[in-house]
């Protein structure tokens, strides 16, 4: 265990040099702010200059949504990016046959990001919800966003050899995310063509209270997660 | 240190190293000789526990590769043809990271850096390095955690004839301090002044195997090449084991017309080509 914390922290201290990824770890905060009190503030403002009762707030368990994928993406969008470069570099390679091995690499590089993610979504979340979700509820969001980090992960480092194509594939997986706001927007059954994507079942979850939902959600994840995990073996077979 | 019985491996359905079988004993250097794809870099995998679905036995320091544990890597240290290092760390940044994975107490830096000529430039970054400084700094790596098992590829490559010298040198030093060395490479000259004992591989399997003298010898004596004026130029040849019988030079020599002699041994691409058929270079 002592040689994987040195290698996650070995990871960190490698972030303090590139500063695109340094940033990405403080975006949950950044956002987190801009969510708890810019958007409210936006929301007062366009009520009154509209005469309407609300505009934004029957989307605040959106946002909430949203705000609780953002740690984990982000968190697992660097841990790939790292892993990406330390191919490049082929450190990576150098790593493996370390007392560290294959196992304890990936373990440092996707489990301890992963479980951070999970602990600073539960930690911020409260702090910067909009809507009134209760603490299972939260527990579950987290661990739901977590997943879906990993999905994102994954789907880097399946679809990318290097760090230049894992900067486009980013922008494409992030879009899995947004499958969270169909239930808020598509009402008939239309809706269920987006079944596939994980994140539609959070977004139902949250828009119909109904944390059954969210148990679909984490079961298709999994099934997403183990699905890529197969072509990244498949795929990186003698790369990693 | 290392014992290698019947050894295949197949990346496809098609075999690439077939029946392998050699030993390594404890303070050899050992080279691994062939040309390229020939699979010497795939056996080197193998012994470092990076390719596991290999057939019959590969036994590293008592451990079988295929069911190492972390701790088979505390004794094995690697210098690949490639840099490996953190390009965005200074060389001290890297070596401190690495060296802390290892249970071990590590070398001091300070003095492998000096060893390489690099104490001056430990606090620059990797990708300020060039090629051969790349190439000094990953064999140090290796070294850090004090393995018995050093696997060299290509050490020499990349390096000016100084670097080179002292890249030899400090092998040759790693040799007297008692550790194993298994060392890659295309290059008959560094093999023939490093190794104990060479394995030629072509096509993954070994053609032959045994010290670069006795590869020599095998090919027989050296020859002696002279020449002479007779109104023009003539030149002749004869192996250095029947020079006394040869009576055209016992006669040149004892009315001193000869214009020049030299004596020529075979190298070990001479040897390598003799026995396989191909080149090395």
């Amino acid at each position: 265990m002592k040689v994987i914390r040195l290698s996650f922290l070995g990871m960190l201290a490698y972030l303090r040099r590139d500063m695109m990824l340094f940033a990405a770890c403080l975006a949950p905060i950044l956002v987190g702010f801009l969510f708890r009190f810019v958007i409210p503030l936006f929301e007062d403002v366009l009520t009154d200059w509209f005469h309407l009762p609300t505009i934004i707030s029957p989307y605040y368990g959106l946002i909430d949504i949203l705000f609780a994928m953002l740690s984990p993406a982000m968190f697992c969008f660097v841990s790939a990016m790292v892993t990406l470069e330390e191919n490049d570099e082929k450190t990576a390679k150098y790593l493996f046959i370390t007392p560290l091995t294959k196992l304890g690499y990936f373990v440092s590089r996707f489990g301890i990001p992963s479980i951070f993610a999970l602990l600073v979504t539960v930690v911020l979340l409260p702090v910067f919800k909009l809507s009134p979700l209760s603490f299972s509820y939260i527990v579950l969001l987290a661990a739901g966003g977590t997943l879906q980090g990993i999905v994102i992960a994954l789907l880097i480092l399946t679809l990318s050899s290097n760090k230049l194509e894992g900067m486009a594939v980013t922008k494409l997986s992030t879009l899995i995310m947004f499958g969270a706001a169909i239930p808020f927007f598509i009402k008939d059954n239309a809706q269920y063509v987006l079944f596939p994507l994980p994140s539609f079942w959070i977004g139902k979850a949250v828009f119909e209270s109904s944390p059954l939902y969210m148990f679909l959600a984490v079961l298709l994840l999994s099934i997403w997660i183990l699905f890529l995990m197969k072509n990244f073996c498949k795929k990186n077979r003698g790369v990693y | 240190m290392i014992q290698v019985k019947n050894l295949s491996f197949s990346y496809t359905k098609q075999p690439f190293i077939s029946d392998m079988s050699f030993s390594v004993s404890s303070g050899e250097i050992f080279g691994f000789l062939g040309p390229s794809g020939a699979g010497k870099s795939t056996l080197q995998k193998v012994l470092i526990g990076m390719l596991t679905t290999y057939q019959c036995s590969a036994i590293v320091n008592g451990v079988e590769c295929k069911e190492r544990t972390k701790n088979f890597y505390e004794n094995i240290g690697v210098d690949f043809e490639f840099s490996t290092m953190y390009e965005k760390l200074t060389a001290k940044e890297n070596l401190q990271f690495f060296s802390s994975l290892y249970e071990k107490k590590p070398r001091p830096i300070g003095e492998l850096l000096e060893k390489v000529g690099l104490e001056h430039d430990a606090d620059k970054r990797v990708s300020d390095y060039s090629k051969g400084m790349k190439a000094r700094l990953n064999f140090i790596k290796a070294l850090l955690h004090d393995p018995l098992l050093l696997c060299l590829d290509e050490p020499t490559s990349g390096l000016d004839p100084a670097n080179s010298r002292m890249m030899k040198d400090m092998i040759l030093e790693e040799k007297a301090r008692g550790k194993t060395i298994l060392l890659t490479t295309h290059n008959m000259q560094d093999a023939a002044e490093l190794c104990d004992r060479v394995a030629f591989i072509v096509g993954g399997k070994i053609c032959a195997l045994d010290s670069p003298h006795n590869l020599i010898m095998s090919k027989g004596a050296a020859t002696v090449t002279y020449t002479w004026m007779e109104n023009e130029e003539h030149k002749a040849s004869c192996p250095l084991n029947c020079l006394s019988a040869d009576e055209q030079l016992k006669k040149l020599i004892a009315e001193n017309r000869l214009q020049s002699i030299h004596s020529s041994e075979p190298t070990l691409n001479d040897i390598f080509m003799d026995i396989t058929g191909r080149t090395l270079l």
